[in-house]
């Protein structure tokens, strides 16, 4: 009998009840508010769900040495943690993404590409903030990219500058892409005028298939030569739209933009998640981490939209732009484009912003990696 | 099907070649002691003799296995070191000692061949052929002392004999190790990040500007210059008859062999609207087919409603 009590009492010390601390709690309890945004709003499901889910296997308490946690080397997590750790996931959703768009917008009014940098100052402004409050310049390289939006190159980018800040810079970064609605639209309304939310765009011209062949190409080798270190996220993009618009690469194509970017999507997400154990995630930095991420995120809306308005001051009556869609320079593909197109129609029905909207927003896509390319060449 | 198969034997003859080129010759003999003196590092039995120390200067791990030492230009096969040893792998920015007893029987670090001042060192590739690299031992070396190489440039790692003779170091990398990051250097130089952000700024405008350049001057130029309404080809029925569902089908299949499903679901969606009275054309009977050129996004665009401006 004794045996047995000492037995059910050393499971005791197994089990996650007689470990859990009220970190592994709190944490457990945002993956499910991530998860309760996630179906009840419809707010990124396919990154809130995979995150806030890890965020759940990653905090049930444990103890050490089962070799089943996310930071012990050779568990199953540890290895499929490794595809964020050292970088392979991001340049794989990448050419997903690249497999997925479509450049038109972009190719028949090169002019908004221009937009698309503009926004990229999220980036830089959180740098000089993250600088400020006594970051490191890689760790403050690293904070900046979330203001470009987009979490792959964000994981991307942390990994090689901060890999220990990398949990919190990739939460903060997928938290915000899934409020870009709530956080874009007060901005571009308190930006604009009601004459200039009206601007109605003239319709973008045809784009020969030649055109989008040549693009991916010409992009790539461009973009690259002027930056060779953002070459991992630029080639995979820029392939994946060459299999696209080749359109005697079909087959790959399809892959990369369906089974292969969902398997990597939720591979990132899941371990994105299990890697904010509540002893490394909630510290104070994190919490830092959050506050500078919306910063970069409100700096890349209000830069963006301001830059129309500054763009066309040089543009004829007939060829400007409307700034309602500045804000989709940061790169949140294509969620910062439909709050364009939302808030456009608000104050005109028939004015759809969506299509001129995709210009910028696609072109935040290459800023984005132009811009943690440069931050990796300085700072790597 | 021949030039396929040439094209085939290229691209593998050419993967060869790469793949020797990023391994061997990163190596570089990257130390010498000729003669040691009675304070020189001594080997696994004791005894103390040169050496020669090898650096991989690359990013990745190099395999010297296979590889041959030697101090004679024409015999370039004389010390082999074993393939079979797996130590013989080098990681990357490491060096791997070997030494020269004269001995080679001794194990895989230790050479057949002694060290004489005034000879040259060569490090030969895995093919018996190609000297990946050398080093000359200067007639007056002293005892005691070694000719090295140093990097004159970390970053791009290219190495220069030392005009003097060095005190050795061997399984040191040669040179000072207390090169500061990029981070630690933007952190002395620009701890405010001004000039940082100040520059990549300037380089994200500049790349993303010469993009749009680019294609205002090969496609959206040209294309200003070439606009001109063209006049949509028009499929007609004979006034007066009435529509018939399989003549319009008719025409859609043949649509289609032409161009493809978009075409396809186009027309399908076309001839609905108009056999289920949904629209109405500028005529009674007429239906207006206009092939799409145009992309996706344009096609789009063209179902929105058009206001007169």
């Amino acid at each position: 009998m004794d045996q047995i009590i000492s037995s059910l009492q050393q499971f005791w010390q197994y089990t996650g009840f007689a470990n859990v601390a009220w970190q592994n709690l709190a944490m457990i309890a945002i993956g499910i508010a991530f998860i309760t945004v996630a179906i009840i709003k419809e707010w990124e499901p396919l990154l809130l769900i995979p995150i806030g889910f890890g965020m759940i296997i990653g905090n049930i308490p444990m103890f050490p040495g089962l070799n089943i946690g996310i930071y012990e080397n050779g568990s199953v997590l540890n290895t499929l943690y490794q595809g964020v750790k050292m970088g392979w996931y991001p340049p794989l959703i990448f050419l997903g993404i690249g497999a997925m768009t479509d450049f038109s917008a972009l190719i028949s009014q090169p002019r908004l590409i221009l937009i698309g940098a503009a926004a990229q100052m999220g980036i830089f402004g959180a740098y000089l903030l993250a600088m400020a409050f006594g970051f490191a310049p890689n760790e403050a390289g690293a904070i900046g990219i979330i203001g470009g939006a987009d979490g792959p190159t964000a994981i991307f980018l942390s990994s090689k500058l901060a890999p220990d800040l990398m949990g919190a810079i990739a939460v903060s970064a997928y938290s915000y892409m899934a409020l870009v609605p709530v956080i874009q639209r007060p901005i571009m309304l308190a930006l604009t005028t009601k004459k200039e939310r009206l601007i109605r765009m003239p319709n973008p011209r045809a784009v020969s298939q030649k055109e989008k062949i040549i693009f991916p190409v010409i992009g790539f080798l461009i973009t690259a030569f002027i930056v060779p270190s953002g070459l991992p996220l630029l080639g995979m993009l820029f392939f994946g739209n060459l299999l696209k618009e080749s359109g005697v690469t079909r087959r790959l194509a399809e892959t990369a933009r369906g089974p292969l970017v969902d398997v990597v999507t939720t591979l990132i997400g899941l371990t994105v998640g299990a890697s904010t154990q509540a002893d490394k995630f909630l510290t104070g930095k994190s919490l830092l981490i959050f506050g500078l991420g919306l910063l970069s995120f409100v700096i890349a809306t209000t830069t963006g939209v301001l830059f129309v308005k500054l763009f066309n001051l040089f543009l004829k009556e007939g060829r400007k732009i409307n700034p309602l869609i500045g804000n989709a320079g940061v790169s949140a593909v294509p969620d910062s484009a439909r709050v364009s197109e939302v808030v456009g129609r608000e104050f005109d029905k028939n004015n759809h912003l969506l299509m001129h909207a995709m210009g910028p927003n696609v072109a935040g896509v290459i800023g984005s990696a132009v811009a943690a390319g440069i931050l990796l060449s300085f700072l790597g | 099907m021949r030039v396929k198969r040439i094209f085939t034997t290229l691209a593998v003859l050419l993967a060869c070649t790469a793949a020797h080129a990023q391994n061997v010759i990163d190596l570089i003999i990257s130390e010498v002691l000729a003669e040691p003196d009675s304070t020189g590092i001594v080997d696994d039995f004791g005894g103390r003799s040169g050496w020669i120390e090898i650096f991989n200067k690359s990013q990745g791990t190099v395999n010297l296995g296979g590889c041959y030492l030697t101090d004679d230009r024409n015999n370039l096969r004389k010390s082999l070191i074993p393939k079979t040893d797996s130590r013989a792998q080098l990681g990357p920015r490491q060096v791997m000692l070997f030494y020269a007893t004269g001995n080679g029987d001794m194990g895989t670090f230790y050479t057949n061949f002694q060290i004489r001042p005034g000879s040259t060192i060569y490090l030969v590739s895995n093919d018996g052929r190609t000297i990946v690299d050398s080093i000359a031992v200067p007639a007056n070396l002293p005892k005691g002392m070694s000719v090295s190489k140093f990097a004159h440039d970390n970053k791009q790692m290219v190495f220069e004999t030392a005009a003097e003779p060095t005190d050795p170091s061997p399984r040191v990398l040669n040179g000072s190790q207390n090169v500061e990051s990029n981070a630690q250097k933007m952190a002395r130089t620009d701890p405010h990040g001004f000039i940082l952000t100040v520059v990549a700024v300037s380089v994200v405008f500049s790349a993303l500007a010469i993009l749009w350049f680019f294609f205002w001057l090969l496609f959206e130029r040209p294309a200003k210059k070439k606009a001109q309404p063209k006049k949509a080809p028009v499929a007609k029925l004979a006034a007066g008859k009435a529509p018939d569902a399989e003549v319009a089908a008719a025409i859609a299949m043949a649509f289609d062999m032409e161009q493809g499903g978009d075409t396809y679901a186009a027309i399908a969606m076309a001839l609905h609207l108009y056999l289920s009275e949904a629209v109405h054309d500028n005529e009674s009977f007429v239906i207006t087919i206009q092939p799409a050129k145009a992309s996706g996004w344009n096609n789009k665009a063209q179902t929105f409603r058009k206001l007169p401006r």
